[in-house]
């Protein structure tokens, strides 16, 4: 089944197109990453499909169905920002937004210790830091243990530990079968958490597919040994690399994807003389490939 | 629509300012009232001669439109209120996190207006308790049901400031402006394009029939109102306005959000 069918879907406001005639799908089962610089209409993207903005042209279809608001209680969204009632407390809030979904409360405690806010819970939603209001966001999301998951920018705001558990969540969620939907700016956010990605620039679609096809076509070792230049005669000659680059010492062979073998390669220098010093696998600079993505 | 209000009772139940907002304009409704009551028996106690001109207004069957007609004085209570609590969801941007959650635009819309009705009928019973007990102390009145169409009146016309108000919160988004709006043109500008229309351009009645003044003819001052609101439309024709711009109101709003980005 598809979770998301977006078909044609173009947003302008007043003459700027935030959205051109943008196609994809999210495929059952895959954390779905929507990746682009800021501005580039991801936000805009999510908005439509969740109904709060109305595309200019073009259509979408949540589980393969017309949208309709019951599909929304299916889905556990978090957009731009963690928007709640500042007056009312953590729980109280959840308390809301369970009610809208047609859920019990019997999931608040459970969400709330995910996101390890229970200690806070009771205190209002504006005494919060910026970090633990993206935590009630993420535990808002979980309530009623949806199938699918929405998240924007899902680590903004967090410290270093936070971030890390949020990508462990998601990982997690991923495990159980969930299909979440993710838009970041962050490259190696997506890299590390996402299945799939979609890649968007100023309103446009350039690509999307496969994580590990579209963001690294190229594997890269790095390899160093005492005498960089005999090293570098010796690498070239060697079967299966692309080409070779010396970036400041640190000699680099490039290789089709999955056909970098390092055992072979430190059995080849070592034959040829060369011992290494260095020697590590790395994909391809994924910096390198947004910016070859997303420019020109 | 039970679980509806369900969840817009949620979001003001622990909402200070609902409370206080409530309760001082519970108690304003007694205090202007007892001030107007307090008012009058001194004005007839000095001068016997003036209750030929002021009648009994807190005897039975006056005091209905009298209560009606003091209280309305108050309504911008209420409407303000209700101008936070959909500003209020602007602000924290809850407005768009209910449809996000599963709310259609046209619940979110509904709901605060059913709510507005029900607060409304609150405040209504309200003023039929205070119109009772004003009744029934004053000497020499005897209760009577004569006249109690006015407590539908002070229903319609709570109805309509109240709507009003959401009206301005939707067009204009801003607490402060939707406020300052609300209070100018209520207390001056209507007032002054009223007089213009009937006086200076001798369109009487057109001017009755602004939004909020034809609700105020509809339940005028108890004496000397045909002086005041000389050649006033039938009753009838004043409470099928002020319906009309109710439901005005209410598909303005439901155009505005079922049409629009959020």
């Amino acid at each position: 089944m598809l979770i998301l069918t977006v078909e044609n879907l173009s947003k302008n406001y007043g003459r700027i197109q935030a959205l051109k005639n943008v196609s994809f799908s999210v495929p059952e089962g895959t954390v779905f990453g929507i990746l682009g610089p800021n501005g580039s209409g991801k936000t805009t993207m999510l908005g439509t499909i969740m109904d709060i903005l109305k595309p200019t042209t073009g259509s979408y279809k949540l589980f393969d169905e017309v949208p309709e608001s019951a599909h929304r209680r299916r889905i556990g969204t978090l957009l731009e920002t963690p928007n709640f009632y500042h007056y009312l407390s953590g729980v109280k809030n959840l308390e809301i937004a369970a009610e809208i979904k047609q859920h019990g409360k019997e999931d608040i405690d459970h969400v709330l210790q995910t996101v390890d806010l229970t200690r806070r819970k009771d205190s209002k939603f504006s005494t919060y830091s910026l970090g633990m209001k993206q935590r009630l966001a993420i535990a808002s999301c979980l309530l009623g243990n949806p199938k699918v998951l929405v998240f924007d920018e899902p680590t903004n705001g967090l410290d270093p530990v936070g971030i890390a558990e949020i990508r462990e969540l998601m990982k997690e969620l991923h495990r159980q079968g969930k299909t979440i939907i993710m838009a970041s700016h962050l490259l190696d956010e997506v890299e590390k958490v996402c299945t799939h990605v979609a890649i968007l620039k100023r309103g446009e679609l350039i690509t999307s597919g496969n994580v590990n096809e579209i963001l690294s076509n190229e594997d890269m070792v790095e390899v160093g040994a005492a005498d960089t230049n005999l090293l570098q005669e010796v690498v070239k000659n060697m079967g299966a690399v692309i080409r070779v680059t010396n970036d400041g010492g640190v000699v680099k062979l490039f290789f089709l994807v999955g056909t970098a073998d390092l055992t072979f390669i430190n059995n080849y220098c070592f034959k040829n003389g060369v011992t290494l010093n260095h020697l590590l696998l790395k994909k391809k600079s994924l910096e390198a490939r947004f910016f070859e993505l997303t420019n020109n | 629509m039970l679980q509806l209000l369900k969840i817009e009772w949620l979001k003001v139940k622990n909402y200070k300012a609902f409370w206080i907002f409530s309760i001082l304009y519970s108690f304003a409704i007694l205090g202007i009232n007892y001030t107007g009551y307090y008012i009058n028996e001194l004005t007839v106690q000095n001068m016997p001669a003036s209750q030929v001109i002021l009648g009994s207004p807190y005897s039975f069957p006056k005091v209905w439109q009298t209560v009606g007609f003091m209280s309305s004085w108050l309504l911008y209570f209420p409407g303000i209120l209700f101008i936070m609590l959909l500003t209020n969801e602007f602000n924290f941007k809850t407005h768009r996190q209910n449809i996000i959650d599963g709310w259609t635009r046209q619940q979110f819309v509904t709901v605060k207006f059913v709510f507005a009705i029900l607060f409304s009928i609150v405040a209504t019973f309200f003023n039929f308790l205070v119109a009772l007990l004003f009744g029934l102390i004053t000497t020499g009145s005897h209760f009577s049901f004569l006249g109690f169409e006015n407590i539908g009146y002070i229903f319609i016309q709570t109805v309509a400031y109240i709507t009003f108000a959401m009206f301005l919160a939707v067009l204009f988004r801003k607490s402060g402006t939707a406020i300052a709006v609300f209070f100018l043109y209520g207390l001056i500008f209507e007032w002054l394009i009223t007089v213009i229309i009937n006086f200076k351009l001798e369109l009487t009645p057109v001017g009755y029939f602004l939004p909020l003044q034809v609700t105020d003819v509809m339940l005028p001052i108890p004496f000397g109102n045909k002086v005041i609101y000389k050649d006033a439309p039938d009753v009838w024709i004043l409470v099928i306005s002020s319906l009309v711009y109710i439901c005005g109101y209410y598909f303005f709003a439901l155009k505005k959000f079922t049409k629009e980005d959020l």
